[in-house]
């Protein structure tokens, strides 16, 4: 294998790696930006968003079908943990919300274990997917490809959804200057329930597109969850922006030190975030720039 | 006469009340089991504790006194397991401990065993630091690194599609996977099987994506890879190398443990063409392991693994010792345990006096597709050689 | 700044001989029962109980007294952990006090610089700070496998007697020994918090906690007290560490991780923030509760998660009343 090759590889692996961060990440962030809950169960939803692709991909639905249906699914269940659980809890300190979560990551993870049990699963991908592409003398998997390729659209729509709809902006500015929007006439519950459901989509699209890349298995979500908070607090939180940056610095860092310094990856990129940290201590874009 | 008729009747009736008496006040044994029920091995735990409880029921009673299972969760944690352990110990008054997943929470046991003062038996530690650790600690469950080791070099040498390869050694980076490596590096350089990295890769346990390491095997251009991974990542790993083509371009795979069978269901196709020794596998074809197998199938309807039938076979050296032993004294049951031997679905397994670690035959498999089968697996491990215990070693 | 403890106006009174009683009466009570209850899997349990009471207690003083959230709090009972278990194992396995001493200095050296940087900011930045640091530390001594024995731990760690002024009063091995070193060590250090919390130095850190901006137009050093409040609960996490090696005789990566500090705040959070002895109960509510689930079931996450999430939501103030503490969070 040339150069060259491994070099492509390597671009490619460190992009998908940092995709999934970014979408896991912008979820996480997205519920932090407007309703201010540091939500520890987001791991756990893209767990279930894994789970559920996993169980309709093997009744039978498209892959492409169920990465439709996988993010209603999770956003709905967002719904229901948001009324449920994290409303009631909405003012009081931060701290209360973040046990709360802590707890309820424990439940979710217990109760995913109960209904889908312990062994790992696969989602079954169409046959043109399980093929591998030659790209400049490496054969690169394209359903890596076609990963890369979602996390794109995901990505724009977002783009495109908080910037050019109304309720996008409204959104935006919730974010900034929730008493003002307030005074508007917007009701903030409804700006909280869906900073809870879009973030809880966006865990689920992740965990579907994440299901064939990785594994999928209980534990799946914790993992994430450490990694997207590594992310969005290099990137500052809140920041949609600097969580861009972070996830695609950190898919970098990563795959770069599993490849040369194979060992010591981790703590490469744990040291990197804790010297970003001391110089930037909100992170590379600042706290709460929701764009 | 009439004396003696008293007091025979005397003892007589004695014995009629004092016997019965007796079986009824006899407490259960406890005996404590360890196994992890969450975390990375949640799968390979469960197997473990059917195959412990499989072999209780079989056993019913020792001593004349019922056994009783209590199973603690060890989340595979070393500070927890032994929290578990003394729990099990001081508080439930187990007689015994087994089980145990991980190396590191075996050592950890081990090294309170003084502490706790029970024999600890475990099933499915592989590290060579069990060799004659403490009088208390035995195993007798999964081939050890060292046998690994032997049967793997030994199966790759015999086999000419193996033979002449240059193999890339990766592990999980805790104790087990260390020793693996370092176990199997060491013995086929003497065997002049090629090895591509000396300085063997490390990767964390819970990595997910593999796509980094796979980049790194494909650049290095070998035709082999040597892995040590936990039973349930030997899939995933596989499954991601068949993603990028590692094997369609015939590089192949020997694993120093035996992937557990669900997860190799979840793989599918992608899990075929795996090598590595095991003592056992539902290929396996004798009287008693074809008995065992539907045994176990037909009471936990999932497929019988080996994590199942080593604990099956070493709860059953474990009940049997008590009841060589005739009372439950750490010593006593340690005393006969040393020696002990049960023929069980892979064979004779002996439980040495000189390391208290067991000794038995084992078989070099291939994962591939199933033929039709009873538990409806897709994949399975065929059986491609056999190995006697003299040969795996060590030597006592 | 010890020495005039004693000259603190009225709205600072000494501790009430009612409550000096109490106390009295509960050490007792506690030091009595290895004596009066044979079992030693609870008295093992309630050690760990006490080993974490003081975990959670130091990460009351920063977040009840200081008003700063630490994530990972327990990173610094890990290096303390870590550096006695290191000392005995490498340098002397006989001199427990020294290797302490050691273990305490040396976890006090690590959090310095990083306090220093930590305290630079504020509120969220610094509980995120407090996360990056204690998640490099946790993967330092992760995969730094020569030295702390990686995911295995660190394993072998000797037992060595308990020698007060030549004699020998028992050996850390032991568990009813090493239960009643623990009691009275974390009787000590509780003492001495809670003297020092009452102290005018007490009285600066609340400041702090109460409003930053003002505390610093009265002319108090606002870093340099987070700084020593930081200290103060690091240094108190090195000793719960220096106990829990000895206890245990044995540390793992594990107990440093994210999810085991987020169990730390729960306890603080169960036990009621801002009162020193409110976080000792929550460590044994959680750490009780967590050992009977987990005998339970298999599926104690379930359970587990569900216990946690009706104390929230049912029982938010803790154990300690502290619906006055609510109050200023929700003005701050």
């Amino acid at each position: 294998m040339t150069g060259i090759a491994t070099a492509v590889d390597i671009a490619l692996n460190s992009l998908v790696l940092g995709g999934v961060f970014l979408i896991v990440a912008i979820g996480l962030n997205i519920i932090y930006g407007l309703s201010r809950v540091m939500n520890l169960a987001h791991g756990s939803l893209f767990a279930i968003g894994a789970y559920t692709g996993y169980t309709l991909v093997a009744s039978g639905l498209n892959f492409f079908v169920a990465l439709l249906i996988t993010p209603i699914i999770a956003g709905f269940v967002g719904l229901i943990l948001e009324r449920m659980i994290i409303a009631p809890m909405r003012k009081r300190s931060m701290i209360y919300t973040l046990i709360l979560t802590y707890g309820l990551m424990f439940f979710l993870d217990g109760m995913i274990k109960q209904t889908w049990g312990n062994e790992p699963r696969f989602i079954e991908l169409p046959i043109f997917m399980g093929e591998t592409l030659s790209i400049l003398g490496t054969h690169y998997p394209v359903f890596r490809l076609v990963t890369l390729a979602i996390t794109a659209v995901v990505m724009i729509a977002l783009m495109l959804f908080l910037n050019k709809t109304r309720l996008g902006i409204i959104l935006r500015a919730a974010s900034t200057i929730p008493e003002m929007v307030s005074c508007l006439g917007f009701n903030m519950n409804y700006v909280h329930i869906g900073a809870f459901v879009l973030g809880s989509a966006l865990a689920g699209v992740a965990g579907i597109i994440a299901g064939p890349l990785t594994t999928i298995d209980p534990l799946m979500g914790h993992e994430m969850l450490i990694s997207s908070f590594v992310v969005i607090v290099i990137g500052g939180l809140g920041s949609l922006r600097g969580a861009v940056y972070a996830a695609i610095l950190i898919g970098v860092v990563q795959t770069l030190a599993e490849f040369f310094i194979t060992d010591l990856a981790m703590v490469i990129v744990y040291m990197m975030m804790a010297v970003i940290l001391a110089f930037r201590p909100l992170g590379l874009l600042g706290e709460g720039k929701f764009e | 006469m009439r004396k003696v008729l008293k007091i025979s009747l005397c003892v007589a009736i004695v014995f009629l009340l004092v016997i019965p008496q007796l079986a009824v006040a006899e407490d259960p044994v406890k005996i404590g089991v360890l196994v992890p029920l969450t975390g990375i091995v949640a799968q390979g735990g469960l197997e473990m504790k059917y195959g412990i409880e499989m072999a209780a029921a079989e056993k019913g009673t020792v001593l004349g006194r019922p056994i009783e299972l209590l199973v603690e969760d060890t989340q595979v944690k070393p500070p927890i397991a032994v929290t578990k352990a003394e729990k099990l110990v001081y508080k439930d008054d187990c007689k015994a401990l087994i089980g145990v997943f991980s190396s590191g929470v075996g050592l950890a046991i081990s090294k309170n065993i003084d502490k706790l003062n029970v024999p600890f038996l475990s099933t499915h530690v592989m590290t060579t630091k069990f060799y004659s650790l403490h009088p208390l600690v035995f195993r007798s469950g999964q081939l050890a690194n060292d046998q690994t080791a032997v049967g793997n070099v030994k199966g790759i040498i015999a086999r000419p599609d193996l033979k002449d390869r240059n193999y890339y050694v990766i592990v999980h980076d805790y104790s087990w996977g260390h020793d693996a490596g370092e176990r199997f590096i060491a013995l086929a350089k003497e065997n002049g099987i090629k090895i591509y990295n000396e300085d063997y890769d490390k990767a964390p346990i819970k990595t997910k994506d593999w796509s980094s390491y796979i980049s790194k095997i494909k650049a290095s251009g070998v035709d082999g890879i040597y892995m040590a991974f936990i039973t349930n990542v030997i899939p995933v790993f596989a499954k991601q190398a068949a993603d990028f083509g590692l094997q369609a371009q015939g590089i192949k795979l020997v694993s120093a443990a035996a992937p557990g069978p669900l997860e190799l269901e979840a793989g599918g196709e992608a899990c075929y063409g795996i090598f590595g020794a095991s003592d056992w596998s539902w290929d396996v074809n004798n009287p008693i392991s074809d008995k065992w197998e539907l045994d176990f199938f037909e009471k936990y309807k999932t497929i019988p693994s080996d994590a199942a039938v080593h604990s099956y076979v070493g709860a059953m050296n474990l009940f049997n010792a008590i009841e060589k032993a005739g009372n439950t004294d750490a010593k006593a049951i340690a005393d006969a345990l040393r020696g002990i031997s049960y023929d069980g679905p892979y064979g004779t397994v002996r439980i040495s006096a000189k390391d208290n670690c067991m000794r038995n035959d084992a078989v070099l498999t291939e994962t591939m597709a199933a033929p039709d089968n009873p538990f409806g697996a897709k994949v399975y491990m065929k059986v491609l050689e056999t190995f006697k215990a003299e040969e795996l070693g060590p030597p006592e | 700044m010890m020495s005039d403890i004693t000259s603190i106006p009225g709205d600072r009174p000494s501790a009430a001989p009612i409550k000096i009683f109490g106390f009295a009466a509960i050490f007792l009570a506690l030091a009595i029962l290895p004596f009066v209850w044979d079992n030693r899997f609870y008295i093992s349990l309630i050690t760990q109980i006490m080993i974490y009471g003081l975990l959670a207690m130091s990460l009351d003083v920063l977040l009840g007294y200081t008003g700063l959230l630490s994530f990972m709090h327990n990173a610094y009972l890990g290096i303390g952990a870590y550096m006695v278990g290191l000392f005995l194992i490498h340098v002397s396995p006989t001199s427990l006090w020294l290797a302490c001493l050691v273990g305490v200095i040396f976890t006090g050296a690590v959090a310095l610089p990083v306090g220093w940087v930590q305290v630079r900011t504020g509120g969220l930045a610094f509980a995120l700070l407090t996360l990056a640091f204690g998640m490099m530390f946790h993967t330092i001594v992760w995969k730094w496998y020569s030295v702390t024995g990686g995911d295995d731990g660190l394993m072998g760690v000797p037992s060595p007697d308990i020698q007060l002024f030549r004699w020998t009063v028992g050996n850390t091995g032991d568990p009813t020994h090493i239960y009643l070193l623990t009691l009275v060590v974390v009787a000590i250090c509780f003492v001495l918090t809670r003297r020092i919390i009452r102290s005018p130095f007490g009285a600066v850190l609340e400041a702090i906690r109460e409003n930053e901006e003002r505390a610093a137009f009265v002319g108090i050093n606002v870093r340099r007290y987070k700084l020593y409040g930081w200290m103060l609960a690091c240094i108190l996490a090195g000793i719960a560490g220096a106990l829990f090696i000895l206890y245990k005789g044995y540390i793992g990566p594990t107990t440093m991780s994210a999810f085991a500090g987020a169990g730390v705040l729960m306890m603080v959070l169960l036990g009621g923030m801002g009162s020193l002895w409110g976080p000792l109960i929550g460590a044994g509510i959680f750490i009780y509760i967590q050992d009977y689930i987990t005998t339970m079931t298999e599926h104690w996450e379930i359970y587990l998660g569900l216990v946690v999430i009706l104390l929230v939501l049912f029982m938010p103030t803790g154990f300690v009343g502290m619906g006055s503490y609510l109050k200023r969070m929700r003005r701050n």
